[in-house]
């Protein structure tokens, strides 16, 4: 294409603002950006929940045949019985769409997009055109995974660490074919998505603030968001590297991670010298970091919840920022736990026990004071603040046996147990979701302008949080009795026979549970078109975002953009009449800013008066290829 | 960076829809049906509740009091959760593997196991009951407004401080705990040696034979009779024949390439035009695949990649048998075995070794488990303190045996890879059990006193197949 028919192009795009395209599917809002994030990954969660309740069928009714597998899943479900290698696959997928889609993109892109500009604000982005690409780069990731799973081989099925050389070896198991491949496409194009994201979220955060928002001044979520991205911009490189050694050791003869290996039906392989555990150690480099980059977003939107339906100020707002940072920096030097027992020398899994079991401090911390803003609080429960209530809760019964399975020799008798599918299950994947939950039901009046059923929203928590704890707890006794993860069934070993009843129990309050999500699923989409009109500020907040105007607009305010007083707590202050005191209305009885905050310091007058809509990196962008 | 691309495009063309048949008799209508009740059940309600939600606003009286509901439900969860806690404990707390370790480092773990589970449970029912505690007490009040509260040193030190001490107390024991039982140096000399093998999907056990000797082995010498690699002079021979067989073989087929090709595109032809494509699916696939990878080259260049890979091995099985010392016929009298068979107080010394993919070995009884690693050693030492009769009699089940199960996704026949281990009392039972296993090469014929001496070593066509490779 010549230049003058791009600039043509991006001339007519330009002039028809609000046209069908450019408002709803090639948006550079970051508000439509995050409205994007979220609904495709509300259908990734359906996807993956709906996996999760195929593979807890057969693990309950190993014998039943249930012919809905058949219709569903075609060859794989032949029968009514589930395929040995598709039940692999379907653990692999599940774990893949719940860790990166929905929980990485789905939680940190929504959030991310929708509340740093809001929050901070700023017009949008710091670029809204990177912004674009990056949701773009999930959905093709999100396209590419599905497909994956239509393959004839079927899709990738080492489990969702993949590890070598199970996945690099196409005769080892028919997921490591085509849908293997197009599992590390799929991811190559997520890695993308997501570093394109975290720079845009970091140079916002950095650069963007408006008049009086000091660092200091910034709701806990927007320090959540961002050393999430900080977290994500380090680490996810690496899995791309530990990936592409990945591919050229399945297509073009390397060695990084296969030695000594002979396979049936091939017989003897001329790889030596690499080492499977060169995989682990790369993988988990992102693979811990990436712990936390699901759950640091949940716990943000967590104290943001609290705080305001406590109508109390956050108790220990330094505290809660330092532990925040204490967690990022740690979580780059733990990820040897996950490898206690790969042949790693021993030595070094102390080292990382010792590492691990600090991460437990600042843990402990914020669930203190997350304690602390509740008492003599007046909560107020709104379906967010159930959820952010339920994800405390999680928190702690899964973050405690952290430290069973941080200690290398419990790990021995523990590791890839059923002990630890309860641990992560609990402490990232159901406190994470239930960040996530809490995120939506409060920021939806931001989002869509309406409200959401708040009756159907306390259905919603509490059969989803009891049916959660029916499903993971009884996790822990299978896992202390020896019961290992990833076995297709346990009726061929007669000790595991016990388990039967609890398998079956599990996986009835799963099917509860997913019950509950179309409860919330109806509530969500109903509501976009039918929900009750919103109102300014719903929940009294302090917080920035509620000053804009409920109907969109593009550039967030319609007129100047407020300045900040003050932090973002300041609930229930002795000395007003209201229980909230925003953060952009002006002090009317002392003119020393110092005075009015909780020691907030004067607001930084170098901050920019007017953002740029466009940043550096888009401007750079523009001269480079040329456009207008 | 094409590469991958290419390849996928190589695999693309063999995805061929499989034939569906759409039929609707066979599905499980109830079960359809019961699904489509339970969504519109969950709907109808939802909407029962929109509506209710809608006399609210039009009546402007509460229907419900949710801020009291749920501050009630919090103290439920608090009886509810205690109950189902104390439930579980009982009725399953009695199937876990705690303070019966059959090992002895097991029983340390067991304590670390203990000591961590005191300070957790208490920190747990701790904040758990307070958070829902809170929840019931301070929920909403018209005209009550919060403490404004924002921060208190003294109490966040405190809460760091105590979980730090308490953090390190548990490090400290698990580092020694850990440090005793993986530490390489600290295995006794004397410990036995265990070869323990994987594979997709089962595990095999190698013993020393009378020499005490563990016979040395590659993946390369892996071949149909010598299923672990073993450095056995006759094996090694016949597989090296063998792989000179293939390799003129594929000489051959490349030779006829041309012709192989021209074959199966008039095979196909053939097929397409007599419209048998349908009638005879799985044939019309293969010669597809054939006719395809002909016309690609993929054919050819499979070809030449199997013969290359063959020729390496040959070479390299060469070189290894110029070593004399790797092949000292140690290996002869080991015994490969389906089975474990450990004496009660004695230390062994498991060396893992893995064939395909990488395997756990887990023996949960034991407290051990270690990751089976294909090209890289790996060992677990542990001493069993208690015999299969013994843990029989304590579980009450006199069916129970000791396993090692494969505990890292290694394929589709994962949940089903274990090898039974038992423990007996006494030396003598072991030798008797170690007795009935077969060598890896059979003796040589003790020879009657009548027969004049030779100095002939045993014929390699006296060896037995130990071990049938499954």
């Amino acid at each position: 294409m010549s230049t003058a028919a791009l600039h043509a192009e991006h001339d007519a795009h330009h002039h028809h603002k609000e046209s069908f395209i450019s408002k709803y599917v090639f948006s550079m809002d970051h508000k439509m950006i995050s409205k994007q994030f979220l609904i495709t990954g509300i259908i990734m969660g359906i996807l993956g929940m709906g996996m999760s309740l195929l593979f807890r069928l057969q693990l309950a009714w190993p014998d039943e045949q249930f012919s809905i597998l058949e219709v569903l899943l075609g060859k794989w479900g032949a029968g009514g019985k589930l395929d040995p290698n598709f039940y692999m696959g379907l653990v692999t997928i599940h774990g893949t769409i719940m860790v990166f889609y929905v929980l990485t993109a789905g939680l940190s892109g929504t959030f991310s997009n929708l509340l740093i500009p809001l929050q901070l604000g700023a017009r949008d982005m710091a670029s809204p055109f990177l912004n674009m690409l990056s949701y773009w780069f999930f959905l093709t990731s999100s396209v590419v995974l599905c497909i994956s799973m239509m393959v004839e081989t079927g899709p990738a099925s080492a489990g969702w660490t993949v590890y070598p050389p199970l996945s690099a070896l196409e005769k080892a198991m028919p997921g490591s074919g085509l849908g293997m491949t197009l599992w590390l496409v799929a991811i190559a194009l997520f890695i993308i998505s997501s570093l394109l994201g975290g720079i845009n979220y970091i140079s916002t955060v950095l650069n963007m603030r408006t008049k009086g928002m000091s660092m200091n001044r910034m709701p806990l979520t927007i320090w959540a968001f961002f050393f999430t991205a900080v977290l994500g911009l380090l680490s996810f490189p690496v899995l791309l590297g530990a990936a592409l050694f990945l591919i050229f050791d399945r297509s073009a003869g390397t060695s990084f991670y296969l030695s000594d290996i002979y396979l049936d039906g091939v017989g003897a392989l001329e790889n030596i010298g690499g080492s499977p555990v060169l995989y682990q150690h790369l993988f988990w480099f992102l693979g811990h970091p990436e712990v936390y980059i699901i759950l640091m977003p949940a716990l943000g939107i967590t104290s943001e919840v609290i705080s305001t339906n406590a109508r109390k100020p956050i108790f220990g707002y330094s505290a809660m920022v330092i532990s925040l940072m204490g967690i990022s920096f740690l979580s780059f030097i733990v990820w040897g736990h996950h490898m206690f027992i790969t042949g790693m020398n021993p030595f070094l899994g102390s080292v990382f026990m010792i590492l691990t079991l600090i991460i437990a401090v600042p843990s402990a911390v914020k669930v203190f004071n997350y304690l602390t803003t509740l008492w003599k609080g007046n909560l107020r429960f709104t379906p967010a603040m159930l959820f952010s209530i339920g994800l405390v809760s999680f928190f702690i019964s899964g973050g405690l046996t952290g430290i069973y399975l941080g200690n290398a020799a419990l790990d021995i008798q523990l590791h890839d147990s059923y002990f630890v599918v309860a641990h992560f299950h609990l402490v990232m994947g159901s406190s994470a979701i239930f960040g996530m939950f809490a995120g939506i039901y409060h920021w939806y009046p931001k989002m869509f302008g309406r409200m959401m059923n708040n009756t159907l929203g306390y259905f919603h928590f509490w059969i989803t949080f009891i049916t959660a704890y029916l499903v993971f707890f009884p996790m822990h006794f299978m896992g202390l009795a020896g019961v290992p993860r990833r076995y297709y069934q346990f009726t061929l070993v007669k000790e595991f026979d016990v388990w039967m009843d609890v398998n079956k129990l599990i996986t009835v309050a799963a099917i509860i549970a997913g019950a509950a999500q179309v409860l919330f699923i109806y509530n969500f989409f109903y509501s976009i078109f039918r929900g009750k009109k919103a109102e300014q500020n719903p929940w009294q907040s302090n917080t920035l975002e509620w000053s804009t105007p409920v109907e969109h607009i593009h550039g967030n305010w319609p007129g100047e953009i407020p300045t900040v007083y003050r932090g973002p707590y300041e609930y229930s202050r002795p000395d007003r009449e209201e229980d909230f005191y925003p953060q952009y209305i002006p002090d009317e009885t002392s003119t020393d800013p110092l005075k009015s905050t909780k020691a907030a310091p004067a607001p930084d007058t170098k901050e920019p008066e007017v953002e740029p809509v466009n940043s550096v990196f888009f401007s750079a962008l523009k001269r480079v290829f040329g456009w207008s | 960076m094409l590469l991958p691309f290419v390849a996928m495009a190589q695999t693309a063309t063999d995805v061929v829809q499989p034939p569906k048949e759409f039929n609707p008799a066979g599905w499980d209508w109830a079960f359809i049906a019961a699904c489509a009740l339970t969504v519109l059940i969950i709907l109808v309600i939802a909407r029962a509740f929109d509506i209710g939600s809608l006399t609210e606003k039009v009546t402007g009286k509460k229907v419900i009091g949710w801020t009291k509901v749920n501050a009630w439900l919090a103290i439920i969860i608090i009886i509810a959760g205690a109950a189902g806690i104390t439930y579980e404990m009982i009725y399953h707390g009695k199937l876990i593997l705690l303070n019966d370790s059959a090992s002895e480092h097991g029983k340390t773990i067991d304590s670390m196991f203990n000591w961590t589970f005191g300070f957790t449970f208490l920190v747990f029912c701790i904040t758990e009951i307070l958070l829902f505690w809170f929840m019931f007490r301070y929920r909403y009040r018209e005209g009550e407004k919060a403490l404004y509260y924002l921060h208190n040193n003294k109490l966040e030190v405190f809460w760091t401080i105590v979980p730090a001490i308490v953090l390190t107390f548990l490090v400290l024991r698990g580092f020694n705990t850990w440090s005793r039982i993986t530490d390489p140096s600290k295995v006794s000399k004397d410990a036995t040696q265990i070869e323990v093998y994987a594979y997709q999907f089962g595990w095999k056990a190698r013993f020393a034979g009378d020499d005490n000797k563990f016979g040395e082995s590659n993946f390369t010498f892996i071949s149909g009779t010598n299923p672990l690699g073993l450095a056995v002079g006759a094996e090694v021979d016949s597989l090296m024949a063998e792989l000179k067989r293939d390799i003129s073989k594929i000489d051959i087929l490349l030779a006829s390439a041309a012709d192989s090709s021209r074959v199966w595109q008039t095979a196909l032809r053939d097929l397409e035009a007599k419209q048998n494509t349908t009638a005879y699916p799985e044939v019309y696939k293969d010669v597809l695949t054939k006719a395809t990878d002909a016309r690609t080259g993929a054919y050819v260049r499979n070809l030449n990649k199997d013969k290359k890979r063959k020729q390496t091995n040959l070479w390299r099985i060469a070189e290894y048998k110029k070593n004399k010392d790797f092949f000292n016929n140690a290996a002869n009298d080991d015994k490969i075995t389906t089975e474990i068979v450990l004496v009660k107080g004695k230390e062994y010394v498991f060396k893992f070794r893995a064939r395909d993919v990488i395997h756990s070995a887990y023996m949960p009884e034991f407290r051990a488990q270690m990751n089976v690693v294909p090209g890289m050693a790996t060992q677990f030492a542990f001493t069993p303190i208690k015999t299969t009769a013994e843990a029989r009699k304590d579980k009450n089940n006199k069916d129970f045996d000791f396993h090692l199960y494969c505990n890292k996704i290694c394929g589709a026949a994962h949940y089903n890879m274990k090898i039974k281990i038992t423990v007996v009392a006494t030396e003598q039972e072991y030798k008797e059990w170690l007795a009935t296993q077969t060598t890896v090469v059979a003796p040589p014929v003790v020879e009657t006193p009548e027969a004049p001496k030779t100095d002939s070593v045993a014929p390699a066509t006296d060896k037995t197949v130990a071990v049938i490779h499954n």
